[in-house]
């Protein structure tokens, strides 16, 4: 969307910096979920994003529940209400948070108040989400092996005066006790700045140790 | 011997003349040897004379030999005491040139040493007015940090009656708290108590259930003897009911044939009436059998519903089984409310349950703020603390400096009167040659070319000596210069040591700063990635229906949606069995009616909702597509669909209100945040593919070519 609202490459709009981050956590939450092994990987379809092989679930349930996500986050963050989104991954039978995909927003409020765009090349921005991408691919060689059953879902933080539509409601904050904390990278788009945090639950295996 | 009365002098005109006296030369005066005429007078007295005079002068040539040998001797004494008297002189004057350069040179030592003993005087001054002015900086100093330091001593101290008084309150808190835990306690016993009372009452209701199903079951078991005997009743009913089917069919041949035999007899109307009255009593039997096979459908209902009360018993006894976690969790659940509402009527300020979060948020807050300003306070207390004790180390610095000036001072001060006693020699030896000069200059006035010498000798010296007092000016100068040079350098190198020190201490002090704020962001990054949130600023949300709700839903509606076919069915059986029997199985009709009631009334609600939820949903789609066509201008169409690469897009189709004919659509497709224009009939037309080319390929804006489209349609439908 920045590509086609910008008259050049260089020049950032809320909407297409909100579009850019709601586009980038839809693809993020499906590579967690493949490499985390929630979905099988046969439920997975390979395509071209970011300059990267990126997987996309073919699971219709899933993938309408992230396009509905996708579009209530790209609203909040072009009203500036969005200050993190959580991707959490809980045990099937038990209920009991093991990962918590954190992902912090911070939004300029001058553009948002006053509508101003950013200059910034598109193509530092893929390089900057590439390098995320990466990480969250070689994330499986330091975190622990996934067992069970599992699921996910997704917390959004925002602001106490956000209008609540009828398909959200109030959720506890899943936290995990005493979690071992892994920062990546993150990526700025001059209006929306995103930083990546990944928490897990400490392994038997490490707490023994 | 020298004669008495020397005869009149004579000038000497021969060789043999004694020569002229001159000076303290010593003059032989003798008779002429060739007397003159004159003598011949005289000749005769000259032969005694003659004998006289050579006796007399034999006497006098010898005494005037003896009196030139001791001339002779004294001379040369003379001459000795001369050559003696000239060694003396030069000597003397050697001496006296000695002192002469040994009083020039000390008296430019005392000029140096004068002119050093002022450099040195000034230089002390210097010292001593910067040490002081260091000195009275560094108590001024001092005196500020005391008063900054008492300053935040006070600080510190409101703060620790602060947290005191925070600390107080904590306590009376926790006291309300064990307070509220006694009346939570007492609570909860009337509640146990109250629960212990309702488990009674369950348990009363349990055997009325118990009681009633055994007086089912025995109404079951006599309405399955009953079935029993009615249904070998009907066997037999049956039998005579074919029977009597089968001699009706005779009968009715019989009838027929004998209708056609033509034969009426009194026997024959007889023999009809029996067979009529056979047929009302075997219609009757039918009636009965008819009657007996519906209390069959009865007791077979009866089964059913019997299984059933079974089975509603089995669960019954199964949550009874239950009971005791469930009582416990409920004790559990009312003691949090207890507790919480406890809490309300107790907390001040609080009305509800919604304002203990803010009023928590609010404390925390408050004991956040509280500890970072405590934190502030420490951490300018302990800025305080280094400043002091950099003060301190100036102080002490300054006073090294004081005590190594005052040292230097006392140097100086014995160098000067070092050079005082010098100066106090030198100045007797000055006056010492001087006496000495003026004893030589007095014993040499006796020969004056000596005296000329020595004045030009003492003016050539005097010359030189100013010649060289003004060089030794000149070099003063030069060093006062160059002094004066390097006081400005140690003063400049100073005053860079100092701002050395400072920055040392501001960096110092910035590296402590940076600790703590890298501590602090440490922390927060933690409690960032561990989730921590301020509810006063940040709400948590989530999606109600989640992929494993859905699917649970889905089962459960599918599940319910089962069960709702099957009590549909019951009910079915039970309305007509209802209109068919009779008093059997009235009390479980009234319990069955009154579940199908509420079952009705459940999937009536659930109905309802899912219609509302329906309307809702509909209205709120319709009131967005009315609201965007009436603000944009455009009837906007969305249609979901795959590409061939199996990405899923949505195509956006496009009409503006103002349009003149259906075919004037565009059509956009929207995929992954990406929305390009589709080429069609209408977008293909000349000034619309300008339009397209110009806002969208070259401008980017799509809203820009929507906008223009609009307001040319526009115009087009008002102006033509």
């Amino acid at each position: 969307m920045a590509s086609k609202t910008a008259a050049a490459k260089d020049i950032i709009t809320l909407h297409g910096s909100a579009a850019i981050v709601s586009e980038f956590f839809c693809y993020a939450a499906n590579s967690i979920l493949y490499n985390r092994a929630v979905y099988p990987e046969e439920s997975f379809v390979k395509v071209k994003k970011y300059g990267l092989p990126m997987l996309l679930t073919q699971d219709e349930s899933v993938k309408s529940f992230l396009s509905n996500l996708s579009s209530q986050i790209s609203e909040w963050l072009e009203a500036g209400k969005l200050q993190r989104v959580v991707l959490v991954i809980m045990s099937k039978a038990t209920g009991e948070v093991l990962e918590r995909w954190n992902f912090r927003i911070e939004t300029d409020s001058q553009v948002v108040d006053k509508g101003v765009s950013r200059e910034k090349s598109d193509k530092e921005i893929m390089r900057e989400i590439q390098a995320i991408m990466r990480q969250v691919a070689s994330s499986i060689t330091y975190l622990p092996c996934l067992d069970e059953p599992c699921v996910f879902d997704v917390l959004a933080y925002t602001d106490t005066d956000v209008a609540v539509p009828f398909t959200w409601v109030e959720s506890d904050p899943k936290l995990i006790a005493n979690p071992q904390m892994v920062k990546l990278h993150g990526f700025d788009t001059k209006i929306h700045k995103v930083d990546t945090l990944v928490s897990y639950k400490n392994d038997e295996w490490d707490e023994e140790e | 011997m020298i004669l008495r009365t020397p005869p009149p002098k004579k000038p000497r005109s021969d060789a043999g003349g004694s020569s002229t006296p001159t000076g303290n030369q010593l003059v032989i005066f003798e008779d002429s040897p060739l007397p003159a005429p004159l003598q011949t007078t005289s000749h005769e007295h000259s032969s005694d004379q003659h004998l006289c005079t050579y006796q007399c002068r034999q006497m006098v040539k010898s005494d005037v030999l003896d009196a030139l040998s001791k001339a002779e001797k004294q001379a040369q004494e003379y001459q000795t005491m001369l050559q003696t008297l000239n060694q003396n002189y030069t000597q003397a004057d050697e001496e006296r040139k000695q002192f002469r350069d040994k009083f020039l040179y000390s008296e430019q030592e005392l000029a140096a040493a004068k002119g050093r003993e002022k450099v040195l005087q000034e230089q002390l001054l210097m010292e001593m007015d910067n040490s002081q002015e260091r000195y009275s900086k560094a108590l001024q100093s001092c005196h500020d940090l005391e008063v900054k330091l008492q300053s935040e001593m006070n600080l510190r101290s409101k703060a620790e009656s602060s947290v005191a008084t925070s600390e107080e309150k904590a306590k009376l808190l926790e006291e309300k708290l064990s307070q509220l835990s006694g009346s939570v306690e007492r609570e909860r016993k009337r509640l146990s108590n109250d629960i212990s009372h309702l488990g009674k009452e369950a348990k009363l209701s349990v055997s009325r259930i118990g009681a009633d199903l055994e007086r089912m079951q025995c109404r079951a078991q006599s309405a399955e003897t009953e079935s029993d005997l009615l249904r070998s009743q009907l066997e037999d009913l049956k039998q005579k009911f074919d029977e009597c089917l089968h001699e009706k069919t005779e009968v009715y041949k019989k009838l027929s044939s004998f209708t056609s035999e033509a034969a009426s007899t009194s026997d024959n109307n007889v023999l009809v009436k029996t067979l009529q009255e056979e047929l009302k009593r075997c219609e009757a039997e039918v009636r009965e059998a008819r009657k007996i096979k519906s209390q069959q459908l009865d007791a077979e209902l009866l089964k059913v519903k019997l299984l059933e009360e079974k089975s509603r018993r089995e669960r019954a006894e199964s949550e009874l089984s239950k009971l005791p976690e469930l009582q416990i969790s409920i004790d559990m659940l009312e003691n949090e409310l207890s507790s919480w509402k406890s809490l309300l009527n107790n907390i001040p300020g609080v009305s509800c349950p919604d304002d203990i979060v803010m009023k928590f948020s609010a404390l925390q807050k408050e004991v956040l703020d509280s500890t970072m300003k405590i934190g502030e306070a420490s951490t300018r207390f302990n800025q305080l603390e280094a400043a002091l004790d950099a003060t301190q180390l100036g102080k002490q610095n300054a006073e090294i400096e004081a005590a190594l000036a005052k040292e230097k001072f006392v140097a100086l001060k014995s160098d000067v009167k070092r050079i005082e006693a010098m100066l106090a020699l030198v100045t007797e030896e000055k006056e010492q040659l001087k006496a000495v000069v003026s004893e030589l200059r007095k014993s040499d006035s006796d020969g004056p070319v000596s005296a000329t010498t020595d004045a030009t000798l003492a003016q050539s010296f005097e010359s030189s000596l100013a010649k060289k007092e003004n060089y030794l000016k000149e070099l003063e100068q030069e060093l006062s210069q160059l002094k004066d040079v390097n006081n400005r350098q140690r003063d400049e190198i100073e005053h860079l040591n100092d701002k050395l020190v400072s920055e040392a201490r501001r960096m110092k002090s910035l590296e402590r700063d940076s600790d703590r704020l890298r501590s602090e962001i440490s922390l927060l990054e933690s409690k960032l990635g561990h989730g921590d949130f301020s509810a006063a600023n940040t709400r948590v949300l989530r999606m109600v229906n989640t992929l494993g709700v859905e699917n649970e839903a889905k089962q459960t509606i599918e599940a319910l949606q089962a069960e709702l076919q099957k009590t549909k069915e019951r009910l079915q059986a039970v309305e007509e069995l209802k209109s068919q029997s009779g008093d059997a199985g009235k009390l479980v009709d009234s319990h069955i009616t009154g579940k199908i009631a509420q079952l009705k009334e459940q999937i009536a609600t659930l109905e309802k909702r899912e219609e509302r939820y329906k309307t809702v949903f509909a209205d709120r789609i319709s009131v967005f597509r009315r609201a965007c066509c009436e603000l944009f201008g455009y009837k906007i169409v969305m249609d979901e669909h795959q590409r061939p690469n199996g990405i899923p897009a949505t195509r956006f189709t496009l009409q503006s209100i103002y349009a003149q004919s259906d075919d004037e659509k565009l059509e956009f497709d929207y995929e992954s945040g990406n929305t390009s224009i589709l080429d069609n009939q209408y977008t293909s037309q000349g000034e619309i593919a300008k339009q397209v080319e110009i806002f969208i390929r070259k401008f980017n804006s799509i809203p820009a070519f929507t906008a223009n489209l609009t307001m040319e349609s526009f115009n087009r439908r008002t102006l033509y």
